[in-house]
């Protein structure tokens, strides 16, 4: 396979114009976050860089995994309603503190929500913060296109450019259109949510001690999407096959079920999903998707049911929805 | 990707019946052959030469080699008591409904569905049937004093005999004999629901006019909740006829209304221990943990493995090959359960649950037609489709061959006596090559020869949607991460066929195909959402998890605003080919959510 001589945005993504310098800092952005790669414990494994190695493609593996954070659920003693309850937890440091941001699962979601208290939207993304912080970064016209996308995002012309940034005039991932009015990308740091995070667990995950079967493999973190990847990437380790993320790099969400949702007449809730980016898709894989009745049904969001149970919460809907990364196993060419 | 091939939209062609018919007559025509492991006294003929089909190979395998092997056992090196399990004395197993543990696996069974008429009158009811209630303690003796006259007559079949009773509860009937509110404490919410209103989550119909919507179940349904299940279990027919003449006098007498009863017995002849699409069932069971006594080795699910090296913790994990051993606070309220983040660790023990429910457990009921026909006709169609033999393509599907021989151990052809190897039959990982075991010297059983299975990570011989996989993954990753939350998820089965087989049948009438047949799906557990409705609505009922690959072909049910096809990627050496099923061959006609108490609590809360 030949070597990649681009990254690719997540999903193609074309925020800017296909002729924007933006496009190869974006490369830079990747090759940068896999560097030279890292060697496993078996000759010939480990995980690489498709810039730099090449490798000839022996399968694809698919990794997926819960969007609701799995610990809530494992470990909730007052019950699952409280678990959803403590998901909603996100926001910046000033309303939650360090380490207490809940949505860890690499996917984050903002439930909006009308006079009565009842939820008429919810908002999930797995766009990752390297990415805005870099679109930010180009120039000419990244900033303008930030500001662009939130006011488009969030349906609010009204957003300044002021409010996106810190003091310094850099871009503030934890703008309040990015947490407690909205949602746009990852902020939770707790454990973080960024790209490079994910990427340096799959590469961390190529090497370490050989063990026989996943059974043996202690030290797991209680998240779904943790273990996932490490164990994913530690069997193909194992057999000897060179791993990475394939094009183009990025976490999404892979798929979103909505079996059993019933309107409040008990008949089946209609279609409410909406992929928002990438533009034009209209299934899975999505990097940001809103949940919400169309205007005229006559009711919202926190009037359907899942299964029988009002839906009360974000994350009840979260839960319904799993994460996915792509990987490619080989061996060098 | 090929493009995908769409079977069950027309009408079938000659070709296609004849070859599912050929495939059905093949799969009956399986011949049983007996676990080579079983130490056979000189007098144990194989079950062919007294004429009758050998039911239970299973249970007679263990027996066997557990009252052979019991002197040299007392002298092999016992094993790990680490982790340290809790003793469990006569009277709390008094105290235990036995069809939980260790589960009746009767050949004749027979479920009554009541409702509650007269309160007061129920009680009486309650107080009646107390003494007859199967306790955990009673079930195991029975199968030690069975094990016993086996050995002692080599009569496969001795005849000791028991017909066992158990009863369960649905919130309504708890709440119709305690009041409203008593079961608030619960904190099971799909119990609290009832299975009626969890229908469509776990991908029923949601079309009234279909066949296996809600509204049409012949029990449990919005109009027809049970509020009493009674089981009774019996080795013999007529064992079975006698309790339940006992148990219609007594429902006539204390106000108890029948809105169902069924019938269920295991197949006859070489499909003994088989469903109805052929294939043997209920080989992977988990084992739960704890002791019958404080002597060293006195396990409640007896243990054979050995450390095969200083680190090999497999005896930790696991009581033979391929049964992981799971705390007893997974299947029983108020017991320790398994630490969700480690593979044999402790756990806590839940607390949402009044204190009278303790060491009870969640009995979940689903009635499913199959429809054996339209099941084989697919796999002849599908099979010619991707030019593999029909057993072959249908072995994929169900992850083991007909006999019960995982494809995983023998991915080529059916293996009969790999099948009869009770510590070879479900040992097998799906990511790593599995490794042979060490195990205590067992009289007669030289090991296990086959060949082991080599690791399968990307599904290309046991694919992720195979049933076996779906509903255990065993040490692959998952949509919920590692292995442990795996344990967490597992069940007791307890189920039991109903209704005459048709596979085999040459020339079936028109009357034989036309009757119901399928599976009385019965499964015990410590909650509800997060292990029966887990596997079926997570891993079962989805294409991609717990890992991408399709829907299970088996159990599987979908409903996208009434859209009801699924799909598989079946593996070809051209790579997958998509195989769309927009037929269906499970169709679910009844059951319910229900909660087995523990037995004291019959006469002292339930019937006071």
């Amino acid at each position: 396979m030949a070597l990649v001589t681009r990254f690719e945005t997540p999903a193609r993504l074309r925020d800017l114009p296909p002729g924007s310098s933006f496009y190869d800092e974006w490369h830079d952005e990747i090759d940068g976050l896999l560097g030279p790669g890292t060697s496993g414990a078996v000759p010939g494994s480990g995980f690489y860089n498709a810039a730099t190695t090449d490798v000839t493609v022996a399968g694809e593996r698919v990794l997926v995994w819960m969007g609701f954070p799995r610990e809530l659920l494992t470990t909730q003693p007052a019950g699952r309603r409280e678990a959803f309850r403590q998901g909603e937890t996100r926001g910046d440091r000033a309303v939650v503190p360090a380490g207490m941001n809940t949505q860890v699962e690499y996917l984050e979601w903002f439930t909006s929500r009308n006079s009565a208290k009842k939820i008429t939207r919810v908002t999930f993304t797995t766009e990752t913060p390297e990415y805005w912080k870099a679109l930010y970064r180009s120039r000419p016209d990244g900033a303008r296109r930030v500001l662009e996308l939130y006011r488009e995002l969030l349906g609010n012309p009204a957003i300044t450019a002021a409010s996106l940034t810190t003091a310094s005039g850099a871009y503030n991932p934890l703008n309040q259109w990015n947490t407690s009015r909205g949602i746009v990308h990852y902020i939770v740091d707790g454990p973080a949510n960024t790209l490079e995070a994910a990427l340096q667990l799959a590469a961390g995950a190529a090497g370490g001690s050989l063990v026989d079967d996943n059974y043996e493999l202690d030290g797991l973190a209680a998240t779904s999407a943790d273990p996932r990847v490490v164990i994913d990437v530690k069997g193909l380790a194992r057999r000897g096959f060179q791993v990475t993320a394939a094009e183009p790099i990025g976490i999404y969400i892979g798929g979103w079920d909505d079996t059993g949702f019933t309107k409040p007449d008990g008949s089946p809730a209609g279609d409410y999903w909406r992929v928002v980016r990438p533009v034009g898709a209209t299934g899975p894989p999505a990097l940001r998707l809103v949940y919400e009745v169309p205007a005229g049904e006559g009711f919202v969001v926190g009037d359907l049911s899942i299964g029988g149970r009002p839906i009360e919460f974000g994350g009840q809907i979260a839960e319904q929805l799993t994460v996915l990364v792509n990987g490619l196993a080989g061996s060098r060419a | 990707m090929s493009p995908a091939l769409v079977f069950g939209a027309g009408e079938e062609s000659a070709a296609v019946g004849r070859e599912a018919r050929a495939a059905m007559a093949e799969v009956a025509a399986f011949t049983p052959v007996l676990p080579k492991n079983v130490i056979l006294p000189q007098r144990l003929r194989p079950p062919d030469d007294d004429g009758g089909a050998d039911h239970a190979e299973a249970d007679r395998a263990e027996a066997g080699i557990a009252e052979a092997d019991r002197a040299e056992a007392e002298r092999a090196p016992v094993p790990p008591e680490e982790p340290a399990e809790d003793v469990y004395p006569e009277k709390v197993r008094r105290g235990i409904q036995g069809n939980i543990i260790p589960g009746f696996n009767k050949d004749h069974q027979h479920l009554f569905f009541y409702r509650i008429t007269d309160v007061a009158a129920a009680k009486k009811f309650l107080r009646v049937i107390r003494p007859h209630i199967s306790s955990m303690h009673e079930v195991l003796e029975f199968v030690r004093a069975h094990r016993a006259l086996r050995l002692r007559t080599g009569l496969a079949e001795p005849g000791l005999e028991a017909t066992w009773v158990n009863i369960a509860f649905s919130r309504q009937g708890i709440e119709a004999l305690m009041g409203p509110g008593s079961c608030d404490e619960f904190g099971e919410l799909s119990f609290l629901d009832g299975l009626a209103a969890r229908s469509t989550y776990l991908g029923d119909p949601t079309d009234p006019s279909r066949p296996g919507h809600r509204s049409r179940w012949k029990v449990g349904g919005p109009d027809n909740e049970a509020d009493i299940v009674v089981i009774v279990a019996s080795d013999t027919t007529t064992g079975r006829a006698g309790k339940i003449r006992t148990i219609r006098r007594w429902a006539a007498t204390y106000g108890l209304k029948l809105i169902f009863e069924q019938r269920g017995d295991t197949l006859p002849g070489s499909l003994a221990g088989h469903e109805h699409f052929g294939f043997k069932d209920g080989v992977s069971q988990p084992g739960v943990r704890g002791k019958a006594s404080s002597t060293p080795g006195d396990f409640i699910t007896p243990r054979y493995l050995t450390p095969a090296s200083a680190d090999d913790e497999r005896p930790r994990l696991f009581a033979k090959p391929g049964q992981p051993l799971l705390w007893p606070g997974q299947f029983l309220l108020g017991e320790p359960r398994q630490n969700p983040e480690h593979r044999y660790q402790r756990g806590t023990a839940a607390t949402a649950f009044p204190s009278w429910a303790a060491q009870g457990s969640y009995l979940v009921c689903r009635r499913l037609n199959q429809d054996v026909n339209a099941f084989w006709s697919f796999v002849a169609e599908a099979a010619a489709s991707v030019g593999r033999p029909p057993i072959s393509l249908a072995a994929a599907l169900v992850g083991r061959w007909p006999s019960g021989a995982p494809v995983m151990r023998t991915p080529s052809a059916d293996d009969a006596v790999l099948a009869g190897d009770l510590f070879a039959n479900n040992h097998f990982l799906f990511d790593d090559d599995s490794r042979p075991s060490s195990m205590r010297p067992i009289p007669g059983y030289a090991g296990d020869a086959f060949a082991q299975a080599r690791a399968d990570m990307l599904g290309r011989v046991c694919p992720h949607f195979s049933h076996i996989r779906k509903a255990n993954p065993r040490d692959t990753s998952t949509d919920l991460g590692k292995p442990s939350d795996t344990l967490i998820r597992m069940i007791l089965r307890r189920g039991i066929p109903f209704g005459k087989p048709i596979v085999g049948v040459k020339r079936p009438s028109a009357k034989l195909v036309s009757q119901e047949r399928g599976l009385m799906f019965l499964s015990y557990g410590a909650t509800i959402e997060d292990q029966f409705e887990f596997l079926t609505r997570r891993w079962a009922n989805s294409a991609i998890q717990p890992n991408v690959g399709g829907h299970d072909p088996l159990i599987g049910q979908r409903d996208q605003r009434g859209d009801r096809a699924r799909f598989v990627d079946l593996p070809t050496a051209s790579g997958p080919v998509r195989a769309v099923l927009t037929g269906e061959w499970v169709t679910p006609t009844g059951g319910g959510y229900f909660f087995a108490p523990p037995i004291d609590a019959l006469v002292d809360v339930l019937g006071a």
